[in-house]
């Protein structure tokens, strides 16, 4: 089980530590780590599971924010893993974000989560709308209240209800005025373009998120049109089993709030609503790029926020980079972003100009590879549609809403 | 100062950040030693408590030691503030260890807490006081979460299953038991959240006790997808090792089916193993599964690989089977059927390492057919965050290693992200190379092309690799990965200086290594490969590739028609840039160099000769010792080649010359064929962190033994019948076979219970020396389990009927369940009341009192007042010169001297008793002559069992305050109860209701000593006996020896006392446990059972002081 949890700074300082056994951990294996991660560099810091000379730790990096977790004995490594995931998603959700100012303005209220988190290296309250009710979050209110009186307890006195059912994901009884839920599919575009413009892989990844602020406790149906294109799926805890396998349809309790229902996915994808040509020609020390951008297939909404980076090669000592449309920035570790927006109804937006090697550099012989970020809203790319979302006691004034949107995920060009 | 603000950006933004940290910690963390701590903790208001505690916890986020605030923050422990009380207990867990006197004083607190009708106080006050790891307050702490473990809140009972660790982690031996039941108890809850955690605890406490699991498994694999994800992760791993050790693995399974696999890789799907010897090239070859790798990854599943791979150096024992009776098939076993129909659905789980675990029950106990259904789930967790893509990754590569089939078909889910981190590409770039077929090559190598490409070369040269595994894994291939290799080659080394390139160089010798793995395979067909590479060496400027190439030529010096044919060239080509290479190179080309000489033809020879004398005399005289040293080494072998003129003369000629044949033996030889399969790979569990760090993990434990777990499913028994009767066979057999040699190995009597009567004359020499002292003890051996029905088990026919007898109707009483596995003797000591000597202590000293010293001793007697008086013998003793008037002793709350304090902490517990007076008075002394001393009888009521009762001595007409300490050993008395009662009495008094604690005793030594002539048992006994009894006021029930005993080991020695507390009338038993050699220190465990625990407690830490400290009275 874990020993302890370290929250580190981009810098390399402990914020906070969190022993969490009567195994207490010295801070001087922060050190050990920091040290490592600046003589090994990046791969160091990718590798989640680290066996160091006392301990194995375990780290996940959350905008610049280092979860380092550690523990002696064998366990599970992923239940390390998803519970720090698990932390920093909910001190974001608290904090609006996480980074160093943040965690260390709040630092009595990220001890009081982890506290409620894990209860002698094993998770214990962890379900986000629970948490909230035992652990005010801060917000503005709360703020001034302590300005002005010098005293707010974020403590809450009492056990939330939903600690101890059986549907742990829901306080027993919330009441609303007017009973609202939502449904949005979010769906993110994985694709792989090789280097001849073929598309190798194209596939989505979506989750269906909800926002449920129903009164009492509702119980959910919803059914999809077309649940044979699923590929694959996770469900919330909330989702039953049964109804899913015998006839694809997915029944639950919800919790309160907001929520991720499901994650799906839906493979070998045949189109791209964008499609991206770059070309390069190297010659006598220069390189000449053309990179052009336009619309392949019309998803019938307008594709927002394209943008296109990649990271220029290491022998690249100098780029002239300019285009038709948007704004093209290099910063000094040699990412080049490109910033499109809109495709013009016009002109194909076009990216140019030419890159200086280094010397003794005839060609470029390692090539950069693109990626590509865009966003529609309105529609669900994989074709997936939700047929009806019913409950099973229909309260007064319910508001049933629907949304779908596309990004891009993982939508690598390669040159 | 307006012009302050406003003048840049950047001052705005900071001022901005300033309103934002407005009203949050900020500044306690930025600063929080900028005020004065200590007086705030005292402050009488919560807020401000509130901001000094913040401050501490700061400091203790920052890695400070603020402990020493500890006294003054554990005061506040009362408070009524939640978020007071949670501060509080946050710093409390911090420093309870270092503090253990302080943090002593918040445990009435948290026993207060635990009352409360708030459950969150309740789980609050549970979790904290389990924290506090203190030895002292585990048997109250464990007290607590067996009350807790009852709660009606889900939310307790749930921290009472996570506390239980906490206790275990103290190491407990004695709470073991008390603790394990406690595990069974949250097992069997019917909330799923409880059932979770109590699996956690399960799994760190006592992750072998299958018992407990049998019993609930059903149920537990019922509300197994109910429960919460952590606890699922577990509670699978707790199911999967159950079915393992109660039914072993499946037939069915992957893990044994291969076992029954012919050649062309299909399964027999008859269900029986059978022992066939595979053709393991055939194995090796077959593509859907790996067998000699599915064996060992199940061996080493069951094993550990440690134990396995150190067993088995030789691969040949891989493939002896499981014993049949090993196994399980799932037809016919419900107990399968319904672990994977309960862990099937959680491969959709939200939580990656629920699906993990679940798959790998699947990987372990799915029939062949269905494991396949773990590969999507599998497949879609890559789509998580980076962290887990790894974890994940990692152990998909291990399936694939052993069943590659199933993820052939999924190749693109491998295909790789620039997004991955460079070891996720690795791993995903093994993935390709293990599972490509020769239908998805054609893409995989594509995909490579482009990888090759790629800015990271440390990423293209680990392609390059895969390249070349690919290629010897598929024939087909070769060709084409060569040509692009080839081309690699060329394209690297024009690729200008490949050393100002950082990790190009590691790209061009991967390239030539991968060349040389596919040449490896069929050298014959690659001659042309094999000059192009010599040809580009000019050009190659990386030592390691130029020293791989150079080797090359060495081992190829031989084959088809144009490679000798060029081979003087290129010695001369070596022999003219040897000066120019790095060592590395230099080594290779005098290797090289030296075996085309022994293999070169006869026009070749004495030009290789010549050119082997130059380089052996530039390697003389480098600068590299290494190179010397070869050099020299080099030069001795090779003096009979370089002596003859004649290549082929030698070996013909002189067949005696050794040298030869040992050169021919280091240079000539053929390269031997590769090994395919490097088994060698270690396996750990799925989903283990072993797995990922591939070592085994401290706390990792493979699979239990298939079937160890042995449970009789016609047994209709409850399990503490069957442990009885365990406990009762094991000591029938015992004793018969213990009648058989007894005289050979005990010392003492065999009698019948009642022990006057001697039955064998052997025993004569023992019977005239017990006579010879009518005082000293009996020695009676029996069994302490036997009872009522013990005339019975003594007489031989009766024991044999016994133990013919079908365990279920064998009757057995309650108090064997608790004896050890042995017979005891039983000891009588002779009236010791005599020799016991009450200790007394000092009430005032003639220094202070003016001559006038008052000493007190408790009496055994029982107060005629009231149960809750305690009898004082009170010596007054003059040693003044002068008669001392009006001696008397009073209470000085009698005389309204009432100390606030005092009163609150003893508070309501004694309310009934108020109207009591605290203090019987005595007799006033009237005169006390000079040297005159006189004896007076008190009795007194304590208000508390560890407080000083204050009263007021009166002589002389002066008041002197004296404090009359209580003795915990006196606020009980003797209960006479006889062994049978005790050990009922004891076997209710289970778990959180016992505790004890281990000391020394060394009182014997001395005494042994001084009598030497005496029983060795004996005397510790007595020792003992008079130790307790001469400070406390006990009964002793019994006195048990183990008859197994050699004379000079007292282990197992075991005294018992009786008592009640006065007050309350609540039975006490102590149970004294002897460990060690007669004549050495003894080590003792002190047990003590009874429901008044912070009593109990108590008196069991004076025990063991007592039994520690020095005697003062020698018998």
């Amino acid at each position: 089980m874990l020993q302890c949890i370290f929250l580190l700074s981009d810098s390399g300082e402990v914020m906070l530590e969190k022993q969490l056994t009567g195994h207490r951990v010295d801070r001087s294996i922060c050190a050990w780590f920091w040290d490592q991660s600046l003589s090994q560099g990046d791969s160091f810091k990718s590798l989640p599971v680290i066996a160091s000379p006392t301990h194995y730790l375990f780290q996940i990096v959350r905008d610049g924010i280092t979860f380092l977790a550690c523990s002696q004995v064998e366990m599970p490594p992923l239940m390390a893993i998803e519970f720090l995931c698990r932390v920093a998603d909910v001190l974001s959700d608290y904090l609006g974000g996480v980074n160093e100012d943040l965690i260390k303005d709040n630092f009595i209220i990220v001890y009081e989560l982890l506290d409620e988190m894990i209860d002698n290296g094993f998770p214990l309250t962890t379900e986000p709308s629970i948490l909230r009710e035992m652990i005010a979050p801060p917000n503005l209110v709360s703020k001034m209240l302590s300005v002005v009186t010098g005293n707010a307890s974020n403590v809450s006195d009492t056990l939330p209800s939903g600690a101890g059912s059986c549907v742990p994901w829901r306080p027993t009884d919330p009441k609303y005025s007017s009973n609202e839920v939502y449904v949005d599919l979010v769906e993110e575009m994985d694709a792989i373009v090789n280097r001849d413009g073929e598309l190798v892989k194209c596939e989505i990844y979506g989750e269906v998120q909800m926002n449920s602020q129903l009164t009492g406790f509702p119980d959910l149906t919803l059914s999809f049109a077309n649940p044979s294109i699923l590929e694959d799926m996770r469900f919330h805890p909330c989702v039953r089993f049964r109804p899913w396998e015998s006839h694809q349809v997915l029944s639950f309790v919800p919790p309160d709030g907001e929520f991720k229902l499901m994650s799906y996915r839906v493979k070998k994808l045949k189109n791209t609503p964008v499609y991206v040509k770059p070309q390069i020609t190297s010659d006598s020390g220069t390189c000449r790029v053309s990179v052009l951008v336009g619309i392949r297939s019309d998803p019938g909404k307008a594709i927002e926020s394209i943008t296109l980076s990649f990271q220029l090669p290491h022998c690249v000592s100098s780029a002239d980079l300019s285009s038709n449309h948007g704004t093209v920035t290099i910063l000094s570790n040699k990412t080049c972003t490109w910033t499109i927006g809109r495709i013009p109804k016009d002109k194909t937006p076009c990216l140019s100009g030419t890159l200086a090697l280094e010397t003794g550099l005839e060609r470029l012989h390692v090539f950069p590879t693109f990626k590509l970020g865009f966003k529609i809203m309105g529609i669900a790319l994989s074709g997936l549609r939700i047929e009806k979302l019913d409950l099973q006691t229909l309260p007064p004034r319910l508001y049933k809403g629907f949304r779908a949107q596309t990004r891009a995920g993982e939508f690598d060009v390669r040159l | 100062m307006f012009n302050q603000f406003g003048s840049t950006s950047e001052t705005l933004s900071k001022a901005s950040a300033v309103v934002l940290r407005i009203g949050t910690d900020a500044h306690l963390y930025d600063d929080p030693e900028d005020v004065n701590i200590a007086p705030l903790l005292d402050s009488k208001f919560e807020s401000e408590k509130c901001e000094a505690l913040k401050r501490l916890l700061a400091l203790i986020a920052q890695g400070f030691d603020v402990s020493n605030f500890f006294p003054q923050v554990v005061k506040n422990v009362a408070s009524q503030s939640s978020e007071v009380k949670k501060l509080v207990y946050l710093y409390l867990l911090q420093y309870a260890e270092k503090r253990p006197n302080e943090a002593l004083l918040s445990i009435n607190y948290f026993q207060k807490d635990l009352g409360d009708p708030n459950p969150l106080v309740r789980a609050w006050a549970l979790r904290t006081m389990a924290g506090i790891r203190l030895h002292v307050i585990a048997p109250l702490a464990l007290a607590a979460v067996s009350k807790c473990a009852r709660d009606p809140a889900v939310y307790v009972r749930k921290c009472a299953a996570n506390a239980l660790p906490k206790l275990h982690d103290l190491r407990l031996e004695e709470h073991a038991p008390a603790i394990e039941e406690i595990v069974g108890i949250l097992l069997n809850d019917h909330s799923p959240g409880v059932v979770g955690a109590a699996a956690a605890a399960f799994t760190s406490i006592c992750p072998n006790n299958f018992e407990l699991i049998r019993k609930n498994y059903k149920k537990l694999c019922q509300i197994l997808p109910d429960v919460e994800e952590w606890g699922q992760i577990l509670l699978i791993g707790i199911l999967l090792r159950y079915v393992v050790a109660r039914h072993g693995l499946v037939r069915e399974s992957l893990m044994l089916s291969l076992h029954g696999m012919d050649s062309n890789g299909f399964c027999e799907k008859d269900g029986l193993v059978r022992d066939l010897t595979l053709d393991k090239e055939d194995g090796g070859k077959s593509d859907s599964f790996d067998v000699n790798l599915v064996n060992v990854v199940s061996k080493c599943y069951i094993e550990g690989p440690d134990e396995y791979l150190s067993r088995s150096s030789c691969p040949d024992t891989v493939t002896s089977a499981f014993d049949s009776k090993e196994t399980t098939s799932i037809a016919h076993n419900e107990d399968v059927k319904i672990l994977l129909q309960c862990t099937s659905p959680l491969l959709w789980s939200n939580n990656s390492a629920v699906v993990l675990a679940a798959a790998g029950v699947q990987w372990i106990m799915a029939p062949l057919e269905d494991v396949k259904k773990i590969v999507k789930p599998l497949l879609f967790l890559l789509r998580s965050s980076s962290a887990s893509k790894y974890v994940v990754l990692c152990n998909i590569l291990v399936f694939a290693k052993a069943a590659p089939s199933l993820f052939a078909p999924h190749f693109e889910n491998f295909f790789i992200c620039s997004s991955d981190a460079y070891q996720v590409k690795a791993h995903k770039l093994e993935m390709l190379s293990l599972i490509a077929t020769a239908s998805s090559i054609t893409s995989i190598l594509r995909e490579f092309d482009d990888y090759i490409k790629d800015p990271d070369r440390r990423f293209a040269a680990d392609t390059i690799a895969a390249i070349g595994l690919c290629a010897k894994r598929l024939p087909t291939i070769p060709t084409t990965c060569l040509d692009g290799l080839l081309a690699l080659v060329r394209q690297e080394s024009f690729a200008g200086d490949p050393e100002s390139v950082d990790g190009e160089a590691g790209v061009l010798v991967q390239a030539v290594m991968s060349i040389q793995t596919i040449i490896e395979r069929d050298p014959d067909s690659h001659d042309k490969v094999i000059i192009q590479l010599f040809r580009s060496l000019d050009s190659i400027k990386v030592a390691a590739a130029r020293a791989t190439i150079i080797w090359m030529v060495g081992v190829y010096c031989s084959l088809g028609p144009i490679i000798p044919r060029m081979l003087t060239t290129l010695t001369k080509y070596l022999a003219w840039s040897f000066k120019s290479e790095a060592s590395e190179t230099k080594l290779q080309i005098l290797n090289t160099t030296a075996k085309v000489l022994i293999s070169a033809k006869v026009d070749d020879f004495q030009m290789l000769k010549r050119i082997m004398v130059y380089m052996l005399e530039l390697g003389e005289c480098d600068l590299s010792y290494d190179i010397r040293d070869r050099t020299r080494f080099l030069k001795k072998l090779l003096s009979c080649k370089l002596a003859s003129n004649e290549p082929t003369e030698d070996s013909v000629a002189s067949q005696e010359n050794i040298a030869v044949h040992v050169v021919e033996h280091v240079f000539g030889r053929k390269l031997k064929p590769f090994t395919p399969v490097a088994l060698n790979d270690r396996f750990y569990l799925p989903g283990s962190l072993s797995q990922i760090v591939l070592h085994a993990a401290p706390g990792y434990e493979p699979l239990p033994k298939p079937c160890s777990f042995v449970f009789e499913e016609h047994d209709q028994l409850s399990d503490l019948d069957r442990q009885r009767e365990a406990g009762a066979e094991l000591d029938g057999s015992q004793e018969s076979s213990e009648t058989g040699d007894e005289d050979g190995s005990s010392d003492y009597d065999t009698e019948s219970s009642v022990g006057s009567e001697f039955s064998s004359d052997d025993n004569e020499r023992k019977v005239s020396n017990d006579a010879s002292d009518p005082a000293a003890p009996l020695i009676q051996i029996s069994d302490t389990s036997v009872s009522a029905d013990q005339e019975e088990l003594r007489s031989k026919r009766a024991l044999d009927l016994w133990l013919d007898d079908q365990p279920s109707t064998s009757n057995q009483t309650p108090s064997a369940v608790n004896s050890n596995q042995s017979s005891y003797a039983k000891i009588s000591i002779g009236d010791i009341g005599s020799r016991v000597k009450p200790k007394s202590y000092s009430l005032l000293d003639p220094g202070n009192g003016s001559g006038l010293k008052v000493d007190y001793a408790f009496l055994s007697e029982v107060s005629t007042v009231s149960p809750l008086h305690v009898c004082v013998e009170v010596l007054f003793e003059n040693s003044s010169g002068e008669p001392i008037l009006d001696v008397n002793l009073e209470d000085e709350e009698s005389m309204k001297v009432a100390d606030s304090s005092e009163q609150t902490l003893v508070g309501k517990a004694n309310a009934s008793y108020n109207n009591v007076p605290t203090l019987i008075p005595l007799e006033e002394i009237s005169c006390l002559e000079p040297r005159q001393s006189a004896k007076r009888l008190i009795q007194v009521r304590f208000h508390h069992h560890l407080l000083p009762m204050r009263l007021t001595l009166h002589y002389n007409g002066k008041k002197v305050p004296v404090k009359l300490r209580p003795d915990l050993g006196y606020l009980v008395k003797p209960f006479s109860m006889s062994i049978e009662e005790f050990l009922a009495t004891e076997s209710r008094l289970p778990g959180m209701f016992e505790y004890s604690r281990r000391c020394t005793f060394d009182d014997h030594v001395k005494d042994s000593r001084m009598e030497n002539g005496k029983d060795k048992f004996l005397s510790i006994c007595e020792c003992i006996t008079l130790k307790v009894l001469s400070n406390s006021n006990l009964h002793l029930v019994s006195v048990d020896l183990p008859v197994a005993n050699t004379l000079e080991d007292a282990t197992g020695l075991r005294l018992r006392f009786g008592s009640k507390i006065l007050s309350s009338e609540i039975p006490l038993l102590i149970t004294i446990t002897v460990q060690g050699k007669c004549t050495e220190v003894l080590n003792l465990t002190v047990k003590i059972n009874c429901e008044e625990t912070v009593f109990g407690l108590n008196l069991l830490n004076r025990i063991a002081n007592f039994m520690v400290e020095p005697s003062s009275l020698t018998s």
